[in-house]
């Protein structure tokens, strides 16, 4: 089955929905030092660095057992955040406003399919205007506080600490509620290996993964957009990024 | 003189910087510049990403450009520099389009050409809207030039079906200006819109010309006033004709009339000067030139015109 989803993987054509992560410059820190941390859009664990651009910006913070601050770095620069990390573990979040993307009927219908949306909306016929919401968390350093939520519209909020648990368990929440049936996988990024499962009533999923490896968690949900908002739907991304 | 490239670059993209539909702002740039023999398109983006995408999918860098001048796929060269990678090769007619497949965030497509500066911004591995690169005037010269030699064998054959009714040079003057004037005006005419005629009317009209003087090289023994103005009329036509060329090439269109049409004149005074070097050294017995040579070259002009006819009806 594993080898069966590494080869799906492998022939995929040109990507069609792409995947928002953060990539810390390190995931185990040493105390009190700074890191950085990279904003990436791709596929497979795969991404184009995105410089930093405040107009998109909702939050950037990180926190730790002791505080949340923002994240400082350089307008328009690569990498888009530098952080300043304490003792333990340090929850770096970035929380996007919306952006809007032209959706023609067969990047949608392979959209649909690939995040495993098909339930939740039917193939269109004409093209259409999507806005885009990232919501996407790292965790770096050791210890508790991994669980720390944001209130995103969309979190995946882990229930063990996926750095060291055998198991990956995750509950996914869409607006506070248990999103129940959403497909959620986890990329590694050595080589794009990739484990998915749906979630159960009480919008939770467990994966087993490999010991190590830095991996990426991910879910994407689907809503009707408002009306006269400029768009018909609006895709919500939530990633969490970690290394085993 | 004046401000230094990166500071210009940066300007134009912060003039730019619209809110365009897409994925968010990448690092990567594109940048493309068109000579008149070449190409070379400058891929500068993260090339840790680039190898690894590259590295989990078939092919090469090579397969991953998708370079197109109309329909047609280019294969580049491909060289690997410090900080970009190029693509490159020989200009191809037909409109340029460019697909990058490694590549997933929105990034700027500027190309260069001729002086003129575009920036496109393409969405991941979005395919680039249509560049049309301004031609040469000598581009459009060359162009008008080989329209008639050696592309043009129904606009040869009705020159030579005009010139073969006499060698006298105030007739065959007479006939070629007729002629000119005539084709220039439909020319200009259809090119901005004033006139529109469908080919599948014009090319079969064309060819019945080329049958018509042809037939009248049988008949008529001189060139009379009524035999300009018949040359005259087809000239309108054959105008109509060329036009169809000139707007499927688009452009620049008062640099474009005026350099292809020169290259159409030059074309047809090749013809008939090569025509003229044929004839006239063995062929000043009148008698014997018409029948052995208007009588049977006229024939076969008309038998050509008519075939021709009959061909672009039924298509």
């Amino acid at each position: 089955m594993t080898r069966l989803l590494v080869l799906i993987a492998l022939v995929a054509p040109a990507a069609l929905a792409h995947d928002f992560w953060i990539e810390p410059s390190t995931f185990q820190p040493a105390a009190a030092t700074t890191i950085t941390a990279s904003l990436r859009v791709g596929e497979d664990f795969l991404g184009d660095p995105v410089p930093r651009n405040s107009a998109l910006i909702d939050a950037f913070v990180v926190r730790d057992i002791a505080s949340e601050r923002p994240v400082p770095g350089v307008e328009n620069r690569h990498p888009a955040g530098i952080v300043r990390v304490g003792n333990g573990t340090s929850v770096i979040h970035y929380r996007g406003k919306g952006s809007l993307l032209e959706q023609t009927p067969e990047k949608f219908a392979a959209f649909l399919f690939e995040e495993g949306l098909e339930h939740v909306a039917r193939a269109s016929r004409r093209p259409h205007r999507e806005r885009f919401y990232r919501y996407a968390k790292t965790i770096v350093g050791r210890g508790p506080g991994f669980d720390t939520q944001f209130g995103d519209r969309l979190e995946l909020v882990p229930l063990l600490d996926p750095r060291v648990s055998d198991r990956v368990c995750f509950r996914l929440l869409f607006e506070g509620r248990p999103l129940a049936n959403a497909l959620v996988a986890a990329i590694a990024r050595d080589d794009g290996r990739r484990f998915a499962a749906r979630t159960d009533r009480d919008g939770k999923v467990a994966i087993t993964l490999p010991p190590d490896g830095v991996w990426l968690v991910k879910s994407t949900h689907l809503v009707a957009a408002p009306p006269s908002s400029g768009a018909e739907w609006e895709s919500l991304w939530a990633s969490v990024t970690f290394s085993r | 003189m004046g401000v230094p490239v990166g500071i210009r670059h940066l300007l134009a993209l912060i003039l730019l910087a619209t809110p365009a539909l897409g994925h968010e702002l990448g690092t990567t740039r594109v940048h493309a510049v068109l000579t008149d023999e070449t190409y070379t398109i400058d891929v500068l983006a993260d090339r840790e990403t680039l190898q690894r995408r590259l590295a989990r999918r078939p092919g090469t860098f090579r397969d991953v450009a998708d370079i197109r001048f109309g329909e047609r796929r280019v294969i580049p060269e491909v060289a690997l520099l410090a900080d970009r990678v190029r693509y490159s090769g020989p200009l191809q007619p037909g409109a340029f389009t460019w697909r990058f497949e490694l590549v997933s965030t929105r990034y700027p497509l500027t190309i260069d050409a001729r002086g003129e500066r575009v920036t496109q911004w393409i969405d991941g591995d979005a395919r680039s809207a249509p560049f049309t690169r301004r031609m040469s005037f000598r581009e459009y010269l060359v162009l008008g030039f080989t329209h008639i030699l050696p592309l043009g064998a129904d606009h040869i054959l009705f020159v030579l079906g005009m010139f073969l009714l006499t060698r006298r040079t105030r007739d065959v003057l007479a006939q070629v200006t007729a002629f000119t004037v005539a084709h220039s005006i439909t020319l200009a005419l259809s090119i901005y819109g004033v006139v529109s005629v469908p080919a599948s009317i014009v090319e079969p009209l064309i060819a019945l010309s080329i049958v018509f003087i042809a037939v009248e090289n049988l008949i008529v023994r001189e060139v009379r006033p009524r035999r300009v103005l018949l040359v005259f009329a087809f000239g309108l036509l054959h105008g109509l004709g060329f036009a169809g060329v000139l707007r499927e090439l688009g452009g620049d269109f008062i640099r474009a009339l005026v350099a292809f049409n020169l290259g159409v004149e030059l074309g047809q005074l090749a013809v008939i000067a090569l025509a003229w070097l044929l004839l006239t050294s063995w062929s000043r017995h009148h008698t014997w030139y018409r029948q052995r040579v208007l009588v049977p070259a006229s024939l076969t002009i008309a038998a050509a015109g008519l075939f021709w006819m009959l061909e672009r009806v039924q298509s």
